[in-house]
């Protein structure tokens, strides 16, 4: 803008200072020439005053005159010349100031030299007796007088172009410089020009409106990422290039990231093979979902396209982390593996027995001995369910379980009463060592769990082994430790032993009768209870099992 | 308006960098599955990926090209073309040497001299480096890349480690020659891989500074 007010301030001083110049010049000249012909005129008088008196002598006698004076007859013929030799000059007749002059007493003309660079001013009057006398003088032609004033007109040019400019860029800021000033913040407040108030005042109401728009737009966006935020999910918003536009903690976290870069591209954030796809496809327009691996954790991606009015505006992807899904739904697939299987044993030898006594294949006194088999498994059949139940009571934590004061020591002499006879039949003695405790539980659940550790320490146990069962109360826990002196379980298979039908040996779990239950209930039964379970284990020396209740 | 359609063509020849190397590390993961778990499927994929990987590579030669032709790029920019230009050809190279280490292992079924000799290790480190090497042009991560350029020795040192062993087992007995042979030759294939890797870091740092650690920084500084 300045630029512009200095252009046109600048342009119009140029034109009108030469303007002034030309018509000042053309005025002066012109007045310059009048007053030659003034001149002229009156030393015309003089001169034919002169020669009326004196006829040539006056003329004669003149010394050098200033001015050239010619003088010539009636017919034209040169009779005086101050500046040349009459008799060499031809007729004056038809010049046009002369022969003006002989038809209206006096004449007047100019004449340009050739170079245009010198001017005649012809002067003629005619006398009494018809003679003419004619004064002329040279002068310098405007062309002439022009380039002879170039110089100091450039000077003068020069000086009024510079300081032309200087005052144009004064005026141009000074113009300006009320307009730069506004406080485009607080535009109302300006005093500029009259002409720019309501564009001030537009911008005003504007820049209010921009304020409260920025506002919501910010609570907006601060209500989201809060919301995103606080989400255990990953949550990426990509635009149709597949630049990340949002993110929240969530999806850092599952990806791996510590701080991403600005405005990063996702390939940039994970590069495998199902995130790709699933981004592809969600920026393809088509709706994905895939499971992915990233550092160990197992990822579900939803990736969904985001259509604006048909065309693709971005994708949106959710991730999940599904690690403990994956890794709970292996345990259960794993789980009906094993009860499948579990249960079929059993039932295949029923199946089998029957069939053979079905068939006829079995004497009346084998009978007995085929259906105790048959009653046997059986048997085994309805503890394991009965197990099983038992364990999925346990896992469903059910409220319904009433707890009460539970004796312990009673407890343990009871489980012991009744395992007595089985013990007695591998030789193994057992050992116990109790002080009175009352424990606030679930009896059938505690029950179940002395019995169950107190039966594979005899079961697993050897020919004359030894069991030690005992029940200590301390200040703040109960501490229920059986030991044996048996087979013991491997360091590698410590770690399973109470997962769902596991057994550290599976050649020996035909003799040995069990469901590989136990201590899984027994795990479950102490997480109940929120006691502990601590498994020390030697091979081919021994087991022992704490398990240790807090007292509420 | 020109300069921003530059830009967004720029972005896609990263992308599709990213992509080509993702491919990359896929192949050579399956390849080295193929081999330690004998697995007819990831051997499989390994083609696949090398296939995928040659298509790639014409994809991104040819974006560069126009990016060449069209944008007359200079300064920085010209060097992130021209060394993607040189670092598709060693993507390239690994995927081909993932293929090939992917088609001998269908005639190694012999799992327990397999196991004796390192060449596990060596794939590890492989698969490390080139991941890595992905990784530091993925953030033009100058450091991850010099540390890229450093771990090839480790993998150096494990080749000459495998051509002992295998010296050793030929020098045992002479039938396991040609299974020799063949694991020689992969040896050698996840060495070249390293070195395929080594180059893509350094085409990464000649990206970021305009010059190789290896020749100075005198191109760089200028």
């Amino acid at each position: 803008m300045t630029k512009r007010i200095f252009w046109a301030i600048f342009g119009v001083a140029m034109v009108m200072m030469l303007a002034v110049v030309g018509l000042v010049f053309g005025m002066m000249y012109a007045f310059f020439s009048a007053e030659q012909r003034e001149d002229l005129r009156s030393q015309a008088f003089y001169v034919a005053a002169g020669i009326e008196d004196d006829q040539m002598n006056y003329l004669e006698q003149m010394q050098s005159p200033l001015n050239r004076i010619t003088w010539v007859d009636e017919n034209g013929v040169v009779l005086f010349d101050s500046k040349a030799n009459p008799e060499k000059m031809d007729n004056h007749r038809e010049r046009v100031e002369i022969a003006a002059a002989f038809e209206n007493k006096e004449g007047f003309s100019q004449r340009y030299s050739n170079t245009l660079s010198e001017k005649t001013v012809y002067y003629a009057l005619r006398l009494e007796d018809g003679t003419v006398v004619r004064v002329s003088d040279l002068t310098i032609s405007p062309i002439a007088l022009f380039f002879t004033m170039t110089q100091p007109l450039a000077f003068i040019l020069a000086f009024a172009i510079l300081f032309s400019v200087f005052l144009a860029l004064q005026t141009a800021k000074k113009i300006t410089k009320p307009i730069n000033d506004i406080d485009l913040e607080q535009p109302e407040l300006a005093v500029v020009y009259d002409e720019l108030t309501p564009l001030l005042r537009r911008i005003a109401v504007q820049n209010k409106q921009i304020y409260w728009q920025m506002r919501e737009l910010k609570c907006q966006k601060q209500e989201f990422d809060t919301i995103t935020s606080n989400m255990q999910e990953g949550l990426l918003v990509l635009d149709a290039q597949g630049d990340v536009l949002s993110y929240n903690t969530g999806a850092l976290q599952l990806m791996g990231i510590e701080t991403p870069r600005e405005k990063a591209n996702v390939f940039q954030l994970n590069r495998s093979e199902g995130f790709r796809r699933s981004v592809d496809s969600a920026l393809a327009g088509i709706h994905r979902e895939e499971t992915i691996q990233i550092d160990g954790k197992i990822c579900k991606i939803f990736a969904n396209p985001v259509m604006q009015e048909d065309t693709l505006a971005g994708a949106i992807l959710l991730l999940f982390d599904v690690t403990e899904q994956e890794e709970r739904e292996k345990l259960r697939r794993e789980f009906t593996a094993n009860v499948s299987h579990e249960l079929k044993t059993p039932l295949t030898s029923i199946s089998g027995f029957a069939e053979i006594m079905k068939n006829g294949m079995v004497q009346g006194e084998d009978v007995p001995r085929f259906a105790g088999k048959i009653y046997d498994e059986a048997q085994r059949l309805i503890q394991m369910i009965q197990n099983i139940i038992k364990l999925s009571k346990l896992d469903e934590k059910q409220r319904n379980m009433e707890r009460e004061a539970v004796d312990l020591e009673l407890l343990i002499q009871d489980t012991v009463k009744r395992l007595e006879p089985i013990a007695e039949k591998k030789g193994v003695t057992i050992s116990v060592a109790t002080q009175t405790a009352v424990f606030i539980g679930v009896k059938q659940v505690l029950q179940e769990m002395i019995y169950n550790l107190s039966d594979n320490a005899i079961r697993y146990n050897y020919e004359n082994g030894k069991v030690n069962i005992s029940l200590e109360n301390k200040e703040k826990e109960i501490v229920i430790t059986v030991s044996d002196t048996g087979m013991g379980i491997a360091p590698a298979n410590q770690a399973r032993v109470f997962e769902r039908f596991y057994r550290a040996n599976e050649s020996r779990s035909k003799e040995t009768e069990g469901t590989g239950l136990g201590l899984s209930i027994v795990k479950h039964g102490a997480m109940l209870h929120n006691g502990k379970i601590n498994l020390v284990s030697e091979l081919s020396k021994g087991t022992k099992i704490t398990l240790t209740f807090p007292k509420q | 308006m020109v300069r921003s359609r530059f830009d967004s063509q720029l972005e896609q020849l990263d992308i599709e960098m990213i992509k080509m190397g993702a491919l990359c590390e896929e192949a050579i993961n399956a390849a080295m599955k193929a081999f330690s778990e004998n697995d007819d499927v990831a051997a499989q994929i390994a083609s696949e990926k090398e296939n995928e990987i040659d298509r790639k590579e014409r994809e991104i030669e040819g974006l560069c090209m126009r990016l060449l032709l069209q944008q007359q790029p200079v300064a920085r920019d010209l060097r992130l073309i021209s060394s993607a230009l040189k670092m598709i050809s060693d993507m390239e190279r690994i995927g081909d040497q993932a293929a090939d280490i992917a088609e001998i292992t269908a005639f190694l079924k012999d799992n327990d001299t397999k196991s004796k000799v390192h060449i596990r290790d060596m794939g590890i480190a492989a698969i490390k480096m080139v991941t890595e090497s992905v990784d530091s042009f993925v953030n033009k991560d100058m450091k991850l890349a010099k540390s890229v350029m450093e771990y090839d020795d480790v993998l150096d040192n494990l080749f000459v480690e495998v051509k002992q062993e295998l010296i050793d087992l030929i020098g045992k007995d002479k039938a396991n020659g040609e299974f020799c042979i063949d694991l020689i030759m992969i040896a050698k294939y996840l060495e070249r891989i390293g070195d395929h890797a080594t180059n893509i870091a350094e085409w990464v740092e000649y990206s970021i500074t305009g010059g190789h650690a290896k020749m100075g920084m005198e191109e760089g500084n200028k």
